[in-house]
């Protein structure tokens, strides 16, 4: 009987799919909605040290085969945070909980590990690259090596025990090599890609940009080819786990993602076109694949692609 | 798409009393269920979420009462003026025979495009409409004008003195409903489930969460618990939907996220 079980680093994950940051995430119970449906591990929204109301509306927008957000890193705080983890942990023991989190500073970062560790999630993933709040945050940390090198060794020795990830996107400069860097500095894993851009859309009647932070990230199918190649230089340049994200709508794309080098996927923007029973379907897909393959699990065409 | 921006111009505005208007928009909209919403941009502002209040030939209605920053910039409106419009949003109420409709203030709105969907499939209804002063209510001569409407005020200053629960349980009885949609504030919603649960209706309540994405993605207007997403399983929720939310009449979470503070 093949299977769906990956291990991930450490961590042994259920079904490769894991629900991106930033969608559905706020909560325990929203996070819960998710865990049931078939994902192996949940990510939380990316969480600050304080709470944040984010940018005003609008700011999530379709576009043909995507969305461009700009919610602006909105979260309830890492103390809040660390209640929702614990009482999704008690309410859905089986579903792995990644922690996002992300700082105004090098030493925040340290800080909101530090907090968010206590609630002991199975993994911290370090958002270094969220394209929409540059305006307040200035460029993201992974386009600046000196910071990236200094928040992952800072947070792998906030993290203790948990194993860290950080999590890259294509936007500045060339990914192999910040995934170099974060490898060098401690990191035990690279989640790519983010959102891609920034992007901007404006209304030709009142001709001005619709998202009220007027640049906002790109995400859905119409980057999956973006995140196909991302994942393969980062397989190139580093070796380290990788939890592979952008685009992926079905098991034909989620198994791209894998043999260009990822061992886990994540799903974001396809809930949306998809709904909630997107992961099942996926679920069935890779089962179906490896049926007809004759494997016995993914881990036979991990980075495949690479020959 | 419905879901992409769509900016149209303001046709025309009522005024029904201070900070309580109605905007009457050219489009964009064809067709929806009473109860969806649509997120509307005042450009250079914000974007909400707000009920349908009325849709047809005219087009798109919205009624809005003045609670804070962006309510309040909606009224220096005026006609001619782009609003965005993205929705209709989320599941709105079942359409079934001798249903009671119950508002509360400006949770009248989807209940005055409910009345009227249910008018034209010729479904029976009736209506009760609280509401705490004369002034805070939309379209009073309309709901006056309406046969199987009842006006409650708690100053009595329009309808009868009271409140919608004073009042339920004599229209059950007179009308023979085996429905309730409720819209308004949340405790008067968790006092009609109450009641209509004793009374063996089947219930429905247009629930309210903060909404920022409005496509079932942010994460914010999950209910606690069940954790469905208002902006597409909701708002409106039925009897057995309503039995998986933890927080129904208690303190909901803010634009953070966070679970506001404040009495259990
Ligand atoms: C599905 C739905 C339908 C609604 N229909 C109507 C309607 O028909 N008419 C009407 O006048 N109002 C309606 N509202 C409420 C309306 O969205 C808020 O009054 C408005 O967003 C307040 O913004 P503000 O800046 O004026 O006030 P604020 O001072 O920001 O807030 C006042 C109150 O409104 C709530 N609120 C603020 N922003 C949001 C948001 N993004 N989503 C949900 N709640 C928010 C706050 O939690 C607070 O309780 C509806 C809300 C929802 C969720
Ligand atoms: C509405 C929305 C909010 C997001 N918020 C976050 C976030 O808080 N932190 C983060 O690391 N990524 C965030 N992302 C990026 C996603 O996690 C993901 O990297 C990206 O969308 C590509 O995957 P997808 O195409 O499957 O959505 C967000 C994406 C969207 C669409």
């Amino acid at each position: 009987m093949p299977s769906l079980a990956v291990r991930l680093g450490l961590l042994r994950l259920e079904s490769p799919l894991v629900l991106a940051s930033g969608i559905l995430g706020v909560s325990a119970s929203s996070l819960a909605l998710v865990a049931s449906r078939g994902a192996g591990a949940v990510t939380t929204k990316s969480c600050g040290l304080d709470p944040r109301a984010g940018h005003p509306g609008p700011t999530v927008l379709p576009v043909t085969e995507g969305l461009l957000n700009a919610v602006g890193l909105s979260n309830p705080g890492a103390d809040a945070m660390c209640e929702e983890i614990r009482e999704f942990k008690s309410r859905c023991p089986t579903t792995l909980l990644f922690a996002s989190l992300f700082g105004r500073t090098v030493e925040e970062f340290g800080e909101v590990a530090a907090h968010l560790a206590a609630a002991e999630p199975d993994l911290l993933e370090v958002n270094v690259s969220c394209p929409n709040v540059s305006s307040e945050l200035g460029l993201p940390f992974e386009a600046k090596s000196k910071e990236l090198a200094a928040i992952t060794a800072l947070v792998k020795k906030k993290a203790g025990d948990i194993p860290v990830a950080l999590k890259l996107s294509i936007n500045w400069g060339p990914i192999g090599e910040q995934a170099r860097i974060c490898a060098e500095n401690g990191a035990d894993l690279i989640t790519a890609i983010n959102t891609v851009g920034p992007g901007m859309l404006i209304d030709t009647n009142v001709m001005r940009p619709v998202l009220s932070n007027q640049v906002g990230g790109l995400s859905g199918p119409c980057i999956l080819p973006l995140a196909v190649r991302a994942i393969w230089e980062v397989r190139r340049s580093v070796d380290l786990p990788i939890i592979g994200l952008g685009g992926v709508a079905s098991s034909e794309d989620a198994l791209q993602l894998i043999m260009a080098g990822a061992t886990a996927v994540g799903i974001g923007t396809a809930v949306y076109h998809q709904g909630l029973d997107l992961f099942e379907r996926v679920n069935q897909g890779l089962l179906r694949f490896l049926a007809e393959k004759g494997l016995e699990d993914l881990s036979e065409v991990c980075g495949a692609a690479h020959g | 798409m419905g879901d992409a921006m769509r900016t149209v111009r303001v046709k025309a505005i009522v005024e029904h009393g201070p900070g309580l208007k109605s905007f009457l928009l050219d489009g964009p909209i064809e067709s929806a269920a009473p109860g969806q919403f649509v997120m509307l941009w005042l450009p250079g502002i914000d974007e909400k979420p707000f009920s349908i209040s009325d849709l047809g030939e005219a087009g798109l209605e919205i009624s809005v009462k003045a609670v804070g920053p962006f309510t309040r910039a909606l009224m220096e409106v005026s006609v001619g003026d782009y609003l965005g419009i993205r929705g209709p949003f989320g599941k709105g109420f079942r359409l079934a025979d001798r249903t009671l409709l119950v508002g509360g203030g400006i949770g009248v709105a989807p209940l005055r495009f409910l009345y009227r969907e249910m008018g034209r499939l010729r479904l029976s209804a009736w209506l009760v409409v609280g509401v705490r002063t004369a002034a805070d209510l939309i379209f009073p001569d309309y709901f006056r004008s309406l046969p199987d409407c009842l006006i409650v005020s708690e100053d009595g200053s329009i309808g009868e003195t009271g409140i919608v629960t004073d009042v339920i349980d004599r229209i059950i009885d007179q009308a023979g409903t085996t429905r309730l949609a409720a819209a308004g504030p949340e405790p008067m919603l968790v006092a009609l489930r109450d009641l209509g649960e004793r009374r063996g209706l089947k219930v429905e309540l247009d629930l309210e969460r903060y909404m920022k994405c409005g496509i079932g993605l942010c994460g914010l207007c999950c209910v606690d618990g069940s954790g469905v997403r208002l902006c597409v399983e909701g708002p409106v929720l039925s009897s057995a939907e309503l039995r998986g939310v933890t927080d129904l009449g208690r303190p909901h979470r803010d634009a953070t996220g966070r679970r506001r503070c404040g009495p259990d």
